[in-house]
């Protein structure tokens, strides 16, 4: 029995070898396309992306498409693997505040010369220009969204809040009065760093300074960012969101879900992903832009959304192209805006969602739109995020150190050539 | 024909460790190699994608020492290393003292338990110190709580350096102890009871017995053990990674996390290689006293 | 009088004793726990009403059984591959005479203690150059080597206790002297094997950072490691199904370790086996 045990290894290690090639010989097969897209965790709805495949597969016989979500947790080292891979994914979505980074590394197709098939020419600048390198275009703009409070109708008409808040102050009022008994006022994870950039910017602060020296400034540790902060811890503690996690951990949507949240910050399109998962709260939702300091202007938000690039590596670039072409063009535009309440990817589209109560609201806040700092090295600083950190630190004490702390990973970041 | 056999005779060793070394230096010695290149080279993003990395000598070695963060690193990596190894050592110490002096039962379940301990895959120990720690419903902010200590209520472990450093020290520790005081209590089964017996008969006390006969006797044993220790806890990275990546603001960031973090998240491959190379130099300097031992223990076993 | 000198000496077992399960413990249990009790405001330390959900959501969850199988052929591949490999060399340094055989030793010794995690970034760049990235190959192969070392090491500390005599006598009966070797020292040796390659096993199954490296964007080629310290994006806040995993994940090893039992200090004594 003990004198088997040599053979018995060999021929299981034989067999492994056998397994461990015929798995890497498949992925090198040709024959009908079958093409990889990496979509975000919570971009498109399920649903959504399935009619998408389905359509695509229908029009376009011989393709098959393999849609996979992928987290933003750790996603920079992914695609960069994936970019310097020889068998990388063949569409790849990439958020407006990263794409910068990929363009200027290269491994990323340039796709200038299709500029004109997809009206370029009216794309919002705010996706387009980030997806931009030397001229030439390599990130495809696909759909912009900004935050909006998501509320609960009912629980606001139960708290007797009749007028939604137009200020700060009517809203902090507004939401201590909904935070009673079961109902949380809002749920604000304490590392939801965009809400704080947007509260930043109304203070006419900002996430980082570039000096006449062309360097980069981390600016955590000003009086606008103390300022700020102070405004989301209020906001923070008018709910039971953790202060050590973001809006991914747990997935925030699904918090609401529960039915006991009265507001969530969120892009319009969460409310797809709340009534998902308890289509109970559907026509009890209702949309309005981040309140600013004053009636006058609404608050600051962060204009987010996200390219598609093809990678260089893709084994199927043209039928790649077509399913960018697809995705950004009106058809799916149109789509899109309509169930997600995304922002079309050119002005021209915009009509797309008239009639839209959430996509009215973030118009609204569309107005006070910023950007993150405009360098291909921002997405080192989102690979480790130090505001996220920072505003844990905040939330749980202050720590007089911690704005310091955050402003130097900042610098090093945004400093550190590519 | 017999020439040929002893000729094949006396290469026989040879090809016997041939799978062994040519193993070695595809998937030891080459990756070695292949640092100190990279850390040579200037190697970005852009290189690793399209390759043709530039030679740059020793600038990315210049830039890391020239970094005052990377100096608060080494000096954390080193305070890191020798906290968990000092309190590993010593509790591991006591709980072989205690193992000695049990009944049989209870040193049987007290082995267990530790066994129990040591078998826990790291990544599993990870998450469960994770959730024990946890703010809301986590274990130890309720019995912090209910010993009165209510600033543990909803305590967020994570958020801060000190704390989070802390229960790192803790799993690490946890984790550890079990290998010393196992190790430690082989090497008190085999001191013979006279010598006990005779530092009684003069007069020692226990702690006297322990340096003076205890200590002795065990030493290249607690080299060993404190050896170990010093290179798993100073390499240490699945932990710190899984549990804070280095945070909050780096406070947890040791050496191994900071190479793999400046090569993996600012994508300085170049960089992250130096750092790799230096923290290799810095425990090779700690261990070398080992080495040596080692190498002395192996000749007199030839001997 | 007795028992009354030897309670302190008690108690301090005891605690060591609750440290050391405490969190094994509390980790079963979470899994076991109904999704009320473990969010209550007061614990509870019994199984008082335990279920099986957790277990359901956890082996339910996407890919699951695609990271057990990975795992399982990176673990059992590695560690088949370094006994195959360890088997001869250990032969040469315990039972043969030749120049550079300390040297030979010393490298093993050497490299038993390399710093796996320095050598992140160059085996991902190696990877990535002979397209080895995101394969299970790559990663058995950088398992193999780094459980080599303690196994040649160890196994020899195991030859070292079967006397050489017996290979001789069996010379003597016109066997050469590898064909002794096979014959007699390798079924004594069994034991030695076993629990080698089960110390491999653990060493290779608990692996994280290669793995966490080395596969990157073929998520369906991570292993067990790496699956379970992303809970948070698998299971949310579910802290049930997350120990649930967890508790899974360390069935094997436990297993193992029962098989081991009695060679656990023997093969710590021969290899000091440790991270």
């Amino acid at each position: 029995m003990r004198s088997r045990l040599l053979p018995l290894s060999l021929a299981a290690v034989t067999l492994l070898t056998a397994a461990g090639c015929s798995s890497a010989g498949s992925a090198g097969s040709t024959g009908p396309a079958e093409l990889t897209v990496w979509i975000m965790r919570d971009s498109l709805t399920d649903g959504l992306l399935q009619r998408f495949e389905a359509d695509f597969e229908a029009t376009h016989p011989g393709t098959t498409l393999k849609i996979q979500i992928q987290e933003w947790d750790g996603i920079g080292q992914k695609i960069t693997s994936a970019l310097a891979s020889n068998d990388a994914p063949d569409v790849i979505e990439v958020g407006n505040t990263q794409v910068a980074q990929y363009a200027a590394g290269g491994g990323v197709r340039d796709l200038s010369a299709r500029t004109a098939e997809l009206n370029g020419a009216d794309w919002l600048p705010g996706l387009a220009e980030p997806g931009k390198v030397d001229g030439k275009q390599y990130g495809i703009p696909w759909y912009a969204a900004n935050r909006v409070v998501i509320y609960r109708k009912d629980l606001f008409a139960q708290a007797g809040i009749t007028a939604l808040p137009k200020t700060r102050d009517e809203w902090t009022a507004a939401t201590a009065k909904l935070n009673s008994g079961d109902t949380e006022g809002i749920y604000l994870p304490g590392q939801n760093w965009f809400v704080l950039a947007g509260f930043l910017w109304d203070e006419g602060g900002d996430l980082a300074v570039k000096g006449s020296d062309g360097r980069w400034q981390g600016a955590l540790d000003t009086p606008q960012a103390a300022a700020a902060t102070a405004f989301y811890q209020q906001l923070q503690a008018l709910g039971h969101g953790p202060k050590d996690s973001d809006e991914a951990k747990p997935l925030q949507a699904e918090v609401f879900a529960k039915g006991k949240t009265a507001q969530l910050i969120s892009s319009p399109g969460g409310a797809a992903a709340i009534l998902k998962a308890n289509p109970a709260l559907k026509d009890k939702l209702g949309f309005f832009p981040i309140p600013g300091k004053t009636a006058a202007k609404p608050g600051a938000v962060f204009t987010g959304g996200s390219d598609l690039v093809i990678p260089e590596a893709s084994r199927h670039a043209d039928a790649a192209y077509q399913v960018v072409r697809e995705l950004a063009g009106e058809k799916w535009q149109r789509e899109i805006a309509k169930e997600m309440s995304y922002v079309p990817n050119r002005t021209s589209l915009a009509g797309a969602l008239s009639g839209n109560e959430g996509a009215a609201a973030m118009a609204a806040g569309a107005a006070n739109g910023h950007a993150t700092p405009n360098s291909p090295t921002w997405a080192a600083v989102e690979a480790n995020n130090p505001v996220k950190q920072f505003l844990t630190q905040v939330l749980t004490g202050a720590d007089p150190a911690a704005g310091r702390a955050a402003s130097a990973a900042i610098t090093k970041a945004l400093n550190s050539a590519g | 024909m017999t020439a040929t056999r002893a000729r094949l005779g006396a290469l026989l060793p040879y090809l016997l460790v041939a799978p062994t070394l040519l193993g070695a230096a595809y998937l030891l010695l080459y990756p070695v190699l292949r640092n100190l290149l990279m850390s040579v080279q200037h190697f970005r993003m852009a290189q690793l994608i399209r390759g043709n990395p530039e030679f740059v000598g020793l600038r990315n070695y210049t830039e890391l020492l020239g970094d005052p963060e990377f100096w608060t690193v080494v000096r954390r990596t080193l305070g890191w290393t020798a906290l968990n190894t000092a309190l590993i050592t010593v509790l591991g110490t006591l709980v072989a003292l205690l193992l000695v002096r049990l009944g049989r039962w209870l040193r049987l379940a007290v082995l267990s338990a530790l066994v129990l301990t040591w078998a826990t895959p790291v990544i599993a120990a990870t998450t469960v110190f994770q959730w024990l720690f946890q703010s809301r419903y986590g274990v130890v902010n309720w019995l912090l709580d209910q010993l009165g200590l209510h600033g543990f209520r909803e305590y967020a472990w994570f958020a801060h350096g000190g704390p989070t450093f802390a229960v790192l020290v803790a799993l690490v520790v946890w984790q550890s102890v079990p290998f010393a005081a196992l190790t430690l209590y082989g090497g008190l089964t085999t001191v013979p009871a006279e010598l006990y017996e005779s530092a009684r008969l003069d007069g020692a006390g226990r702690w006297q017995t322990f340096r003076l006969v205890t200590f002795p006797l065990l030493r290249p044993l607690f080299a060993l053990v404190t050896s170990l220790e010093v290179i798993w806890t100073f390499k240490c990275f699945a932990q710190i990674w899984v549990v804070s990546q280095g945070g909050p603001s780096g406070a947890t960031t040791t050496l191994p996390v900071y190479a793999f973090q400046v090569a993996q998240s600012l994508h300085k491959y170049d960089v992250g290689s130096a750092a790799s190379t230096l923290t290799v130099l810095i425990l090779l300097g700690a261990l070398l006293v080992n080495l040596r031992r080692m190498f002395r223990q192996e000749r007199e076993e030839q001997s | 009088m007795r028992t009354l000198r030897r309670l302190p000496l008690n108690l301090a077992a005891l605690a060591v004793l609750a440290v050391a399960v405490f969190p094994v413990y509390w980790m079963v249990l979470t899994a076991f726990k109904p999704a009320v009790e473990i969010q209550a405001e007061t614990p509870t330390f019994l199984p008082l009403h335990p279920t099986l959900e957790h277990f359901r959501t956890a082996v339910g969850s996407a890919g699951f059984a695609g990271f057990w199988r990975n795992s399982l052929l990176v673990t059992v591949g590695a560690v088949l591959l370094a006994l195959l490999v360890a088997l001869p060399a250990v032969f040469a340094v315990g039972r043969l005479r030749w120049r550079g055989r300390r040297a030979f030793v010393l490298l093993v010794f050497t490299a038993q203690m390399a710093p796996w995690e320095a050598l992140l970034i160059p085996m991902y760049v190696i990877a990535r150059d002979t397209g080895l990235l995101d394969s299970l190959t790559m990663l058995t192969l950088v398992y193999f080597m780094t459980t080599l070392p303690f196994t040649i090491v160890t196994l020899r500390g195991f030859l070292a206790t079967v006397p050489a005599e017996l290979e001789e006598a069996a010379q003597v009966d016109g066997c050469t002297r590898p064909a002794a070797f096979r014959r007699v020292t390798l079924p004594l040796l069994a034991p030695g094997l076993l629990a080698t390659s089960l110390f491999g096993f653990i060493t290779a199954w608990n692996e994280f950072a290669f793995a966490n490296t080395l596969i990157i964007k073929n998520q369906d080629a991570r292993t067990l490691p790496v699956w379970l310290s992303s809970f948070g994006n698998v299971f949310g806040t579910d802290w049930g199904a997350t120990m649930a995993a967890a508790s899974l994940f360390m069935l094997p090893v436990l297993l193992v370790f029962l098989v081991l039992q009695n060679n656990v200090t023997t093969g710590m004594t021969a290899g000091a086996v440790k991270g």
